[in-house]
Parts: C-alpha cells; sequence; structure tokens
C-alpha cells in the first residue's frame, strides 16, 4: 500500500494556512530525530547491545516469558522464542535488516524516479508519454503481488530486496522531478541556457535541486517509513530475509504460531516495527506541512 | 446437586465434586474452594480428571481438523497424511489392522497360506459399492493389479512388489501367488495400497472420474469438496462394518497449528489431529476437550541424498548424526511426548533390538569425523515443510544449529507441501529432508527395506550387504535368520546413515470430550464402529 | 463540453488498456526469467509428450518475438492455461475465488468510509477536544501501522483473549468482522484525516462564519457545506483508498485465511502454480485500472477543469 495515494494526480484542494507551529517546531523534530538516531546506533552497535546470541538459544528456556531469570539463568526482558531465542537480541539485530534495507531501497528509488522525472521533464514528448503511463501502472496495481512473484522467482536475497523494495516507490519523485523541471521550463530561462550553451547539469545543480530539495526530504521520509514496512510485509510472508537472521518481519511470522502461549514472540518486533513507522512517517508528515505544504494536493 | 443451586463457601469434598460433575461450578471455582479445603494443586487436578463431567452431545455430524487439503481422492495416487485419513474412511482393504495392532477381517473374512507361495483370501458377501454395485473378487483383483501397472504410475507401485499374479477363480475367492514365500503379505494388504477400488466404476468413468467422485465401500461416502476448505462425506447406511453414528463426516483444512487448536477449544472442530506438544497441555486441561496419543509406530527422520557430496560421506553423515542432541528435542521440543530411536526399526516392531541404546550425542566427537573426512564448509541443505509435520519447521532450525555448533554449513530451506511432494517424486532434494516413515507391517520389512531398498522411494544409497539381507529377510520364514539379518542391516545403517532418525514421537489427537476415539499408531485415521463412537446422553 | 469529456475518457480508456499491457508485458518477462516456463505451467508428472505440445503452443520453440505475440494472443482471450494444483483453466480458478475478495474489500471499504467521514467532521468541527486528539492519534496508528501486524493484534486482543470472534476463515458474519476492520484501518484512517483536513478549510470560508454570526447549527452548517466543496477531493482520496484496498486484501487475507484471490494468488507462488498466478495478477491489474478508470470519469464529470488539466 503506497501513502502516495494520499497525493494524487490532480486535486485541487485548497491550500492550509501556514499553521502556527513554529512554537512547537524544535520538540517533535529532535524526537523523531533522537528516535531514528537511536534506531541507527542500535542497528551499527548491535553486537555489542544485545546481551545474548540472536540465533542461538538454549532448548531449555523455550516460550519463556519476559522475565528476569529464565531456566538457563539468563535475563529475558521480552522472552524467548520457540527455539530458546532471547526476543530483545532478535529484536536487535533486527533493526539492522530494516534500516538497511530501507534506506538502501529509497536511495534505489530516488536515484531511478529522480533520474526518470528528470528525463520526462527534458525530454517531454513521447519518453514524458511512456514514463507517465509506467508510473500510472505501477500505481493502479497491486505492487505487493508483483513483489512477491518477482521475489518467488528470483530469490529473497538482500540486493533483489532492496531493488524490489525501492522500485516500488520511484513514482513518487519521478513526479516531483518532473513537475519541477516542467515549471521551470515554462519558465523558459531553462531552455534558454541550454540553448546559450550551459549545461544540463549545472542548470540540475544550480536551478532544479534547491527547489526540490526539501520536497525530496518530505518524500525520501515518507518512503522510508513504507519501505520498512514493505520489507517487514515482505518477511511476513516469508519472503523477505530468510531465518536463522532476525528481522521484524520474520520474527512476526514465527510468533504466529504461538500467539495463544508466547505473544510476546510477535508483538514485540510488531510494537518496535509499528513505532518506527509511526515515529518516521509523523516526521515526514510534519516536515511536509512546513517545508512543502502545496505536496498535499501536488 | 441442581446446576443452579448454590455451594455453601466450603462444602465438603464430596459436594464440591458432586457439583463439578454436575457442571455447577466452573474449574476455576473448584481450584479455589479446593484450596480452601487443604487440598494441595496437585491432588486437585487429580480430581478433576477422574471425576470429569461425562460429556454427551446430540451432534450428528462429525469434524476432523486436519492440517492441510486433500489432493487427492485416488487412495492409489497419494500417500500424504491428508488424503491417507479420507482414503482410509472411503474405501477399505481385505485386511483391517486395529489399534491393538492385530490383523482382523476387513473385505476379506478369512485368509491362509494354502501353498509356500499362495494365499487364498476368502471375500465377505453382500457388500456394496457406494454406487450399489456389487462388490467381489474380480475388485480385489483389479485393485492390486493396479497399484504396480506401470502404465499408471501410482504412488503405491512398491507395495506389493512380492506379489508375482492375482488369480479371482470366483466371486468369493481371490488367490495371491507371490514371488518366494511372503509371511506379510496380509499385513502388507492392509495399509496403504491395499485399499479396495471398483473395477466396474473406473473402467466405465476412467480414473480422472473416479479422482473427481470417487466410490469406496468404506463406511463414508464422498458428498462434495470445498478444495482448501472442507471434504463433507456422509454415512454409508448399508456399510458391512455396522453403520457409523453420525450422519455425516467432514474433514476440515486448518493449516495452522494455533487456529486448528483455537477451533478445537472453540468446538468448532470435533477432532483436531497433528496436536503439537506445545499445545497438549492446553487441550487437555481445556474442560471440553482432551488430548489423546499413542507412541507412533513408525520414526522421524531427516532421509538424506547420499549422492550429493558432501553426503556421500559416511563419515560426515555419522558426524551429523552424533551433532543431534536427541535428549533436548524429545524433552524441549516434544516436551517428552517421544523417544530417542536406537536406529532404524521403531518400538514396538518384530526385532526392534532392546540391548542398542539410543543414538549418541558426541559433538566433540562430530567435530573429529568431520575433520577425518576432510569436510570444507560445503553447505547441507535441511529443506524441510512448516506444519505438515508436527514441529518440522522447529526441528529443522534447533538441528540446524546443532549442526553449526559442529562445524557443519547447514541451511534451512523451507518449502510448500506440494513443492515437496514434487521433490519426492522427481527425487531432486538438494541435502536432507523430514519424513515419516510408518512401519507398515510392524516389521522392519515395512519400513527400512520397503523405503530403502532398490527402487524404493527413498533409494539414494546402495550397499550389497544391505540389499542382500534385506531381500532374503523378506522372504524368510525363519524369524531367528530374519533376526539377525536385520541386526546386521542395522550395523550397516549406522554406519552409513541413509536416514538420520532423530525421534519416535507421540502421534497425538486433541478430542472434544464427547469424541471416543482410540488412534491407531501407524496413522491409519479410521472412523469405525470398533475404535470410534460418539457418547451420547 | 460532451465531446471534450468523449475526448477525455477515450484518452484515459487508451492509457488504462496501455497499462495493462505492461503489466502483462511484466509477467512476460518474469516468467521467462527463471528459464524454460513449460515445467512451471505443467504438473511434474506430465508426461513428455504432454510438456512438447505446451511449449510448441507457445511457441517456445520459436524466436522470443513470436512467443511474446502468442502470449498477448492467449492473454486476450483468457486462456492462462490449466492450473497445476486445481486442474481446471487458471482463469476459472481464480475467478473462483474473486467473490470472497468482493466481499471483504467492499465491506472494509464501507465500514471505513461510514466511520471516517463522520469522524473526521466531529473531529475537525471539535478541534484540539480530546475526542479530536484520540481520533487524529488513532488515525495517525491506523496510517502508519503495518496492516499486517493490526491483523496480529486484533487476533490476539479480540479473538484469543477476548473470544469475541473467530480467528479465521470465512463462514457467517462474525467472521468478516476482524478482516474487513483490518483491511480497512489504513483507509479508515486516512479517511478520517483527509476529511478533517478538508472541514477544516472550509470552516475557515466567510460562509461559514456568516452561518456561526446567524447562530445556525454548526455541526449541520459544517456538514452541508464540506459535503458540497470538499466533496471531490475526499471522493478522490476515497476512491483511491478503495484501490488501495484491493491491493491490501493480500495481505489480510494470508493473515485471516480468508479464502479470496489474494490468498489465492500467494499460495499459488508458494505451490509453483504460475497459470494461477499469471491469472490473479492479471484480473488484480484489470480490476484496478477499470476502478480508476471509473473513478476518473466520475471525477471529470463532477469537475470541468479536471478535464482540461488531465487531457
Amino acid at each position: 500500500m503506497s501513502r502516495v495515494f494520499e497525493q494524487p494526480a490532480a486535486v485541487p484542494l485548497a491550500l492550509p494556512a501556514v499553521r502556527r507551529r513554529r512554537r512547537r517546531v524544535p520538540w517533535l523534530l529532535i524526537t523523531s530525530g533522537a528516535f531514528v538516531g537511536a534506531l541507527a546506533v542500535v542497528a551499527v552497535a548491535a553486537p555489542y547491545l544485545a546481551p545474548q546470541n540472536p540465533e542461538r538459544g538454549s532448548l531449555r528456556a523455550r516460550l519463556v516469558a519476559p522475565t528476569l531469570e529464565a531456566s538457563d539463568g539468563k535475563a529475558h526482558p521480552l522472552g524467548t522464542d520457540h527455539l530458546g531465542r532471547d526476543v530483545l537480541s532478535r529484536v536487535i539485530y533486527g533493526t539492522r535488516v530494516s534500516l538497511t534495507i530501507g534506506f538502501a531501497a529509497v536511495a534505489v528509488g530516488g536515484l531511478v524516479g529522480g533520474l526518470l522525472g528528470l528525463l520526462a521533464g527534458f525530454r517531454g514528448g513521447w519518453l514524458d508519454e511512456v514514463i507517465m503511463t509506467v508510473a500510472d501502472a505501477q500505481l493502479a496495481f497491486p505492487f505487493i503481488l508483483l513483489a512477491i512473484g518477482i521475489i518467488a522467482v528470483l530469490g529473497p536475497s538482500f540486493p533483489n530486496l532492496i531493488v524490489v523494495v525501492g522500485l516500488s516507490g520511484w513514482v513518487t519523485y519521478a513526479r516531483v522531478l518532473r513537475a519541477q523541471v516542467l515549471s521551470l521550463r515554462r519558465r523558459e530561462f531553462v531552455d534558454a541556457i541550454v540553448g546559450l550553451g550551459g549545461s544540463i547539469p549545472r542548470v540540475l545543480l544550480r536551478h532544479i535541486l534547491p527547489n526540490v530539495g526539501s520536497t525530496l526530504m518530505v518524500i525520501a521520509t515518507l518512503e522510508l517509513a513504507r519501505a520498512i514496512v514493505l520489507e517487514a510485509t515482505l518477511s511476513f510472508l516469508g519472503l523477505g530475509i530468510q531465518p536463522p537472521t532476525p528481522s521484524w518481519g520474520g520474527m512476526i511470522h514465527e510468533g504466529r504460531e504461538y500467539l495463544d502461549t508466547a505473544w510476546w514472540i510477535s508483538v514485540a518486533p510488531g510494537l518496535i516495527l509499528m513505532l518506527t513507522s509511526l515515529v518516521v512517517s509523523r516526521t515526514g508528515d510534519w516536515l511536509r506541512d512546513v517545508l512543502d505544504p502545496t505536496l498535499r494536493g501536488e | 446437586m441442581e446446576r443452579h443451586e448454590r455451594m455453601p463457601e466450603t462444602p465438603t469434598v464430596e459436594t464440591l465434586v458432586k457439583a463439578w460433575r454436575a457442571g455447577a461450578v466452573p474449574r476455576r471455582e473448584f481450584l479455589r474452594r479446593a484450596a480452601l479445603l487443604g487440598i494441595g494443586a496437585a491432588a486437585a487436578n487429580t480430581l478433576l480428571e477422574r471425576e470429569a463431567p461425562a460429556q454427551t452431545t446430540q451432534k450428528r455430524e462429525l469434524v476432523v481438523g486436519q492440517g492441510g487439503d486433500i489432493s487427492k481422492f485416488d487412495p492409489h495416487y497419494s500417500t500424504s497424511a491428508n488424503d491417507i485419513r479420507v482414503s482410509f474412511n472411503t474405501f477399505d482393504n481385505l485386511v483391517s489392522r486395529h489399534p491393538d495392532g492385530k490383523l482382523y477381517p476387513g473385505l476379506a473374512t478369512e485368509w491362509k497360506s494354502t501353498a509356500p507361495t499362495t494365499w487364498q483370501f476368502k471375500i465377505r458377501q453382500g457388500v456394496r459399492w457406494h454406487n450399489g454395485d456389487p462388490f467381489s473378487s474380480a475388485d480385489a483383483k483389479f485393485s492390486l493389479e493396479r497399484t504396480w501397472d506401470p502404465a499408471l504410475k501410482t504412488r503405491v507401485n512398491t507395495v506389493f512388489t512380492t506379489i508375482d499374479r492375482v488369480e479371482a477363480p470366483d466371486p468369493a475367492t481371490v488367490l495371491i501367488h507371490t514371488k518366494q514365500p511372503d509371511p506379510l503379505l496380509p499385513a502388507r494388504l492392509a495399509f496403504y495400497g491395499g485399499q479396495i477400488v471398483p473395477k466396474k466404476y473406473i473402467e466405465a468413468v476412467g480414473s480422472d472420474a473416479f479422482n473427481a467422485k470417487p466410490v469406496g465401500t468404506g463406511p463414508v461416502r464422498f458428498v462434495s469438496w470445498t478444495k482448501d476448505d472442507k471434504v463433507v462425506m456422509e454415512a454409508n447406511p448399508d456399510y458391512w462394518g455396522g453403520r457409523i453414528d453420525v450422519d455425516r463426516v467432514i474433514f476440515r483444512s486448518i493449516p495452522e497449528n494455533a487456529a486448528r487448536v483455537a477451533a478445537l477449544l472453540k468446538g468448532e472442530i470435533d477432532v483436531m489431529v497433528l496436536l503439537t506438544p506445545d499445545h497438549f497441555d492446553r487441550v487437555n486441561q481445556h474442560p471440553t476437550t482432551r488430548a489423546v496419543g499413542v507412541l507412533y509406530a513408525g520414526l522421524y527422520v531427516l532421509a538424506v541424498n547420499s549422492k550429493v557430496p558432501p553426503l556421500n560421506t559416511p563419515l560426515v553423515k555419522q558426524a551429523m548424526s552424533l551433532a543431534v542432541d536427541r535428549e533436548a528435542i524429545v524433552k524441549e521440543l516434544w516436551r517428552g511426548r517421544g523417544i530417542a530411536p536406537n536406529g532404524p526399526i521403531a518400538r514396538g516392531d518384530n526385532h526392534y533390538d532392546t540391548t542398542l541404546s539410543p543414538l549418541a550425542f558426541n559433538p566433540k566427537e562430530a567435530r573429529e569425523r568431520l575433520k577425518k573426512a576432510g569436510y570444507k564448509g560445503e553447505p547441507i541443505y535441511i529443506e524441510t515443510t512448516s506444519g505438515y509435520m508436527a514441529n518440522d519447521k522447529p526441528m529443522s532450525e534447533a538441528i540446524a544449529a546443532m549442526w553449526k555448533d559442529v562445524g557443519l554449513n547447514a541451511v534451512v530451506e523451507v518449502l510448500e507441501y506440494s513443492v515437496r511432494a514434487q521433490k519426492n517424486r522427481e527425487r531432486t532434494f538438494k541435502g536432507v529432508w523430514w519424513s515419516d516413515p510408518t512401519s507398515t507391517l510392524g516389521d522392519p520389512d515395512g519400513m527400512m527395506w520397503r523405503l530403502l531398498s532398490p527402487g524404493g522411494p527413498q533409494d539414494y544409497w546402495r550397499h550389497p550387504e544391505f540389499d542382500e539381507l534385506g531381500q532374503a529377510a523378506r522372504f524368510s520364514l525363519d524369524e531367528k535368520f530374519r533376526g539377525e539379518a536385520y541386526k546386521k542391516m542395522t550395523r550397516v545403517f549406522l554406519e552409513h546413515f541413509p536416514w538420520i532418525p532423530v525421534i519416535q514421537s507421540y502421534e497425538d489427537y486433541g478430542l472434544q470430550k464427547y469424541v471416543e476415539f482410540t488412534p491407531n499408531p501407524n496413522q491409519q485415521f479410521e472412523i469405525r464402529r470398533f475404535n470410534s463412537r460418539m457418547r451420547r446422553a | 463540453m460532451r465531446a471534450g469529456f468523449g475526448g477525455f475518457l477515450a484518452y484515459r480508456l487508451f492509457r488504462a488498456l496501455i497499462a495493462l499491457w505492461l503489466v502483462s508485458t511484466v509477467v512476460f518477462v518474469v516468467m521467462r526469467l527463471s528459464g524454460d516456463p513449460a515445467p512451471l505451467l505443467l504438473p511434474p508428472d506430465a508426461p513428455i509428450a504432454e510438456m512438447n505440445r505446451v511449449r510448441r503452443e507457445l511457441g517456445l520453440d520459436r524466436p522470443l518475438p513470436v512467443q511474446y505475440a502468442v502470449y498477448l494472443g492467449n492473454v486476450v482471450r483468457g486462456d492462462f492455461g490449466r492450473s497445476i494444483h486445481f486442474r481446471e483453466p487458471a482463469m476459472r480458478v481464480a475467478f473462483a475465488y474473486l467473490p470472497a475478495t468482493f466481499e471483504l474489500g467492499l465491506t472494509a471499504f464501507v465500514i471505513a468510509a461510514l466511520v471516517a467521514f463522520p469522524v473526521g467532521v466531529f473531529s475537525a468541527v471539535r478541534r484540539n477536544s480530546l475526542l479530536d486528539h484520540a481520533a487524529m492519534g488513532f488515525a495517525l496508528v491506523g496510517q502508519s501501522a503495518p496492516t499486517f501486524f493490526i491483523g496480529i493484534l486484533f487476533i490476539l486482543i479480540l479473538s484469543l483473549r477476548l473470544d469475541l470472534f473467530p480467528t479465521s476463515g470465512r463462514g457467517e458474519w462474525r467472521h468478516l468482522v476482524l478482516p474487513a476492520l483490518t483491511l480497512g484501518a489504513f483507509a479508515m484512517a486516512s479517511i478520517a484525516r483527509i476529511t478533517r483536513s478538508a472541514v477544516l478549510e472550509v470552516q475557515r470560508a466567510d460562509y461559514i462564519r456568516t452561518a456561526r454570526a446567524k447562530g445556525v447549527g454548526e455541526f449541520v452548517v459544517v456538514a452541508k457545506h464540506t459535503l458540497k466543496n470538499a466533496a471531490l477531493p475526499i471522493l478522490t482520496i476515497t476512491g483511491l483508498q478503495f484501490g488501495t484496498l484491493l491491493g491490501g486484501a493480500v495481505v489480510t487475507e494470508t493473515v485471516f485465511a480468508w479464502p479470496g484471490m489474494g490468498r489465492l494468488a500467494i499460495q499459488s507462488i508458494y505451490n509453483r502454480d504460475y497459470p494461477v498466478v499469471q491469472s490473479t495478477v492479471f484480473i488484480a491489474a484489470a480490476l484496478f485500472i477499470v476502478i480508476n478508470l471509473v473513478l476518473d470519469a466520475l471525477y471529470g464529470v463532477l469537475d470541468p477543469r479536471a478535464r482540461e488539466k488531465a487531457a
């Protein structure tokens, strides 16, 4: 499911008046930034932070409820799973998968989308038509089916997942950049510069990027949340990073079997996932409200 | 004591128990009051169990919850657990094995060996197929010959390899001539492959139509099949073994363990198969349900494709076996519902060697053997289903971790059941995979030899001494000789490990308390008068 | 204006067909990516003669462009081969599972809309009240939480712990509640938020102030004027959410073992039953494109400016 559906093609919603949020600005940004930063730290420092081995547990301590003293003598603040592995440690390591694929996918999507958007804007004509039709086709389609199909055929490896999740979101970037280029071209000075022999990359750098910079940031943030959720969904369906490597979606999948007896196996990673998605997308929303309200009705 | 009466706060034990039996006090209440009376928790629980309210029902329908959907109704084209549970009830065999392990008359009323290589079976008279056709010896002959017809490529073509030819001299007699003296022939006829199918009907409509609308002689007959949902059968009113006491039997497909348990506890199903140990206690302690199990007449093994390196090296396989902590698996993953095997023969079978100790757990020794074998870290794939066999995926993950501990590069791959079935047929497994061979005859010939013999379903490894002994033991009438042969074969087995036996588990079922059911240790799920009925008020 | 509208519609239709063609092409490419598709489209115990026949029919022995042409021809006829698992024409199997998905999607959407509209309006009218904050809080969670986890939480709390609903499957109305709530959560949250924003905009308009000054009940005024002015964007968002619903059904149906086309698609992928996978992908794409087309048409009817903008 794409958040892009909040921004339909040509909806002339009235622009919201700029809200008196400036007073609240630093708080939300700082908290969310801190949260994402903390996650990143957790991901990088996982080996040092995780109390136990996430891939090896003691069969004697299976399905232990959250406790400070289990039958294997260790503390399991989030309990253990069906193989006796510490859930907290697995959640910590799972951060790596989510953030790696999330950020990488956003980069892939941004690059591909940005490039295509620029192409469409600059070249126009049939290339523009083609790119926009492909964009429509992708939007009008349950991407998750395509993602599942491709992963099922090609295999669930890191690179495959990054590419598939990345390609799920290129359309927004493409649209924004195309719109930006088109609006600049209307002002004609772009064509003038190019006519005078100026190079396109410079136009890019000097005129286009500064204008879309903040918009891209908004999109990237929202896309990050979406990418993380999509990766978790694929893992939940068994098509993500394979066990025993911990991933949040994979853990929720494993815990489903034990929902009635050991609910913490699914709930712990699920809550973290929800929180991450919430914080990141809320940040994106707020960024959009502040930096580029036009995105609401692009 | 009536349901609506209130109990005094500290009743006597007698009154409390009477109230419980009448269903007047819920379980928690009972335990609380028992505590007030000074009865310890354990004693109170025993009282609860012993004095359980005799639950009865007026239901005319039995709903069975399975772990998956049916794939085929034709009994000769599938030996999958979900299918045989249905086919054993749609069809009958000539010989019937009851839960006590003995052979009883089925569609044949008596049998005897009239010559060293000839068995004579007297066919039951007056039996009709579900479509009304009369049953006769011609059907028996047709069924048996169908299993090994090379043009048909059935899944059970190795069950009757000892049979040379079948004769049906008159409608009431079947003569089976074996290639060599085969004392186990009646037992062979009692299991899958031996279901008798209708000659006239199949010849008229063809195998595909027969599979779509099966016709048998069994206690239930086919009504409908909603894919991935349920199979509806209705009671055969003229069943020769006596009409069962429900009108319909429904097999529902509930792949998820938790969902199946929930369905049982809520009363949506009456019988649940594949009750995993993790849920055993919950089902047993629930006021309306109970768990019943029997030691499986078979083993859970990791079958090995001994043709692919590094699995073609005996030392590697020995290391793999030594690295598995079976005791921990039995105790923790199975909560004690099983025993560690000591070789390729199931406990309870003929010639089970009680002198052999359970397969050893010695990680240190495992590492040394790997070194000796020159193991270079080649990946060893565990291709497992998830939920088709009890604990398949958890055991795979646990064993992969144990193997990693001794330096084996173990990789777990999860397959859908249909893909596993395909790999099974095409022999395309990459490494090891779970198999739950059933000891169909109560004898090593029916398990170890049936599956591992040349041309058998798991023919990935050959050994001249093993092959020779197996063949000889099959046809020998000298039990002492057979015992010795199987001992020697076991020794060869434990050197080459074509299987890595892991556990001989209990087959557990969850039942509503009003269902009386005695399970058969060989997974032969049958609903007939002699082993199941509903408790009626 | 009629000619303009007709042209507008024709253009959208053309784009829709192109999109459908694109989807088919992607499926074709993905199938060929894994090598020879013939073994994928037949049961493993099919005789060699059968496999060769299929190869001939698909044109696998001919050059790629010919294969593609054959494939497109089959797609147009709706011939996706025989399902390996069900042993029936794949398209027929896929269509058989469609009604369940419709039931789920429609119910989810209706519940979402019915709940979200009033909540959105009310939240805007009672801005910054406890209810507003609570509602928007829930909406935020509903929009950012992954659908499958919402489903898992529902199962855990409402089914397993409180025993109010069954855990899975399809049967009586009870079975529909949790899946519909799960599937509709995202849509419900989005619609509520958008409605609230739209209403806030409407509120600022002068005529509202006038009405307030006149003392007319604010809620009624707001509702009336909102519906008139914000109807268009709300309708579009809502319609798009409906499209998203059918996509989200894939996950929801899997979590609740709901026997719809989404679950069929996933099971078929696991089972490697590619004829059915192709059929479901195609049907889903066609459905979405049709829905979008209808929405575009509706939109074109309601807002003349859009026709020129989009054309």
